[in-house]
C-alpha cells in the first residue's frame, strides 16, 4: 500500500488499544484512486438551511445550562491555507456533567434538562466559525478498566468536496486524561497536538464565558490531481 | 502547508445529532427526472455481526450524470445520511444516477460515492456502490484499479429479481468478502 501524504497525522484504522476497532477496521489495504469529479464537490448547504440559533447551545432551553460556558472559534482551512468558505461545521457533546442526551448512553449523571448538546455554524467568507457552549465533561467507557474519555467535543466538517468530508473530536489543552485516552492516542504523535484547542481568553466574553480556538484543516488541492 | 486535523471516531452518540429531522433517507423528493430505485443492504463486521451504530452517507450524481447543488433553503439533493438500524441494515430512496466522465474522458458508471462512519472507525471508510452489473463497469477507474472480480463484486448492488426497482448492496467491513475500501 502506498504511502499518503496524510499518513504522518491520520490514526490507523486498527487501534487495538482501541477495542471497537478490532472487527470493524478493514483487514485489506486500501485502493488509491482519485478522487471522481463527483467527490471533487460536494453537498452545498443553502442560505437559510442553517438558523443563526443554531450556533448558541446556552440558549436552546428555557433556562442556561449548568457548567463553564465556552466560546469555541476557529478558523477552516484547506491544506494550502486557504480559508473553506460557506461550508457546514455541525458540533455535538456531552453535557458539563458528561452525559450524552442519547438513549445508548448509560452513564449515571445527571441529564441537563436545558442542554441539548448539538449545534451547527456555516463558515463565513473567511472560513471563521464561531459557537457558544458549555464545556463538556468528561465520562467512563468500558473499552479498558477505569477507562475515562477526555473531555471533547465532536466536529462534523464537509468543505466544499465530499473528498474533504472529515469527523473528529477537540480536546482541552492540559487535560491529564489525554495520555490514557486511546481514541487520542491513536493519532500518531505528531498530529496530535492539532487536536487540542487552544484558550483565547480575548475570544471569550469577559466575566461570562471562557474563549477557545481549534482551527481545522481539511486536505487540499494538493491531495488530487484535479484539485478540489 | 499547514497539516490537515486528524480524523476521529464518529463515537456512538451521533445519531440524535447528526440525523436530520425529515432525513436524510429520501434524495431528490419530489424531482421528477429519471428512474426513482431504492438501495438498501446491511453492514456487518469482522464477525459477520451487524454493525448497529453506522452513520451512513451517499453521495451521487443525478439522472443525467449531473452533480446535484442545493436549492434555496433546502436540503442538498444528491446527499443522503442514514444510521443503521438494529439489525445493521440502511435504506434510500434515489434516483438512478447517470454516468459522468472524468477530466481525461474516463467513463464513470452509474455508482454513488458512500462514506461510513461509526464507533471503532478511527477514519471515515469512503467507497462506491455500482448500480450496473460488471459487465458494464469494466472501464470504470474504480474497476480497473481493483482489477480482481471477485473483490469487485463486493461493490456491485444486486438487483431484486423480483423488484427492478430496488437494489441490494450489503457491506463487509473486515473479513471473508470484505468490501473494497478507497483511499481518495
Amino acid at each position: 500500500m502506498a504511502e499518503t501524504p496524510l499518513a504522518d497525522v491520520h490514526p490507523p484504522y486498527l487501534y487495538p488499544d482501541y477495542k471497537s476497532t478490532r472487527l470493524r477496521a478493514p483487514a485489506q489495504p486500501l485502493v488509491r484512486v482519485p478522487p471522481s469529479p463527483l467527490e471533487a464537490v460536494g453537498p452545498a448547504f443553502p442560505k437559510g438551511f442553517v438558523k443563526e440559533s443554531e450556533a448558541d447551545l446556552t440558549t436552546w432551553g428555557k433556562s442556561a445550562p449548568l457548567g463553564e460556558k465556552m466560546v469555541l472559534v476557529g478558523r477552516v482551512l484547506d491544506e494550502d491555507g486557504r480559508p473553506v468558505r460557506r461550508s457546514l461545521v455541525e458540533i455535538w457533546q456531552a453535557n458539563a456533567s458528561g452525559r450524552y442526551p442519547h438513549p445508548v448512553d448509560d452513564h449515571d449523571a445527571p441529564l441537563d434538562p436545558n442542554f441539548l448538546g448539538k449545534g451547527q455554524v456555516i463558515t463565513d467568507d473567511e472560513g471563521c466559525y464561531r459557537v457558544v457552549t458549555v464545556k463538556p465533561g468528561a465520562y467512563p467507557w468500558q473499552n479498558h478498566a477505569f477507562g475515562w474519555r477526555p473531555a471533547h467535543i465532536h466536529l462534523s466538517l464537509f468543505g466544499n468536496a465530499f473528498a474533504q468530508r472529515l469527523i473528529t473530536q477537540m480536546f482541552f489543552p492540559g487535560d491529564p486524561l489525554l495520555a490514557i485516552d486511546p481514541i487520542f492516542q491513536s493519532v500518531p504523535e505528531a498530529g496530535r497536538n492539532l487536536l487540542v484547542a487552544e484558550l483565547d481568553l480575548e475570544q471569550g466574553v469577559e466575566g461570562v464565558a471562557l474563549g477557545y480556538r481549534f482551527d481545522i484543516v481539511l486536505r487540499g488541492p494538493r491531495a488530487t490531481p484535479m484539485g478540489l | 502547508m499547514p497539516k490537515p486535523t486528524p480524523s476521529q471516531t464518529v463515537g456512538p452518540f451521533f445519531a440524535r445529532d447528526l440525523l436530520w429531522e425529515g432525513g436524510g433517507r429520501v434524495l431528490f423528493p419530489g424531482q421528477g427526472q429519471g428512474d426513482r430505485i431504492a438501495l438498501t443492504g446491511r453492514v456487518v463486521d469482522g464477525n459477520g455481526a451487524p454493525v448497529v451504530d453506522a452513520l451512513f452517507e451517499t453521495w451521487q450524481a443525478d439522472a443525467g450524470g449531473k452533480f446535484p447543488s442545493g436549492g434555496e433553503g433546502a436540503r442538498p439533493y444528491g446527499y443522503g445520511r442514514i444510521s443503521t438500524d438494529a439489525n445493521g441494515a440502511y435504506a434510500i430512496e434515489t434516483v438512478m444516477p447517470g454516468a459522468f466522465k472524468g477530466p481525461g474522458g474516463e467513463t464513470y458508471a452509474p455508482q454513488i460515492s458512500v462514506a461510513i462512519f461509526a464507533r471503532g472507525l478511527l477514519k471515515a471508510l469512503h467507497t462506491r456502490v455500482f448500480l450496473a452489473p460488471l459487465e458494464q463497469i469494466k472501464d470504470d477507474p474504480l474497476a480497473r484499479a481493483v482489477g480482481d472480480p471477485e473483490r469487485l463484486q463486493t461493490l456491485i448492488a444486486v438487483r431484486d429479481p423480483a423488484n427492478p426497482k430496488l437494489y441490494r448492496w450489503d457491506v463487509r467491513l473486515r473479513g471473508a468478502g470484505e468490501a473494497v475500501f478507497i483511499e481518495l
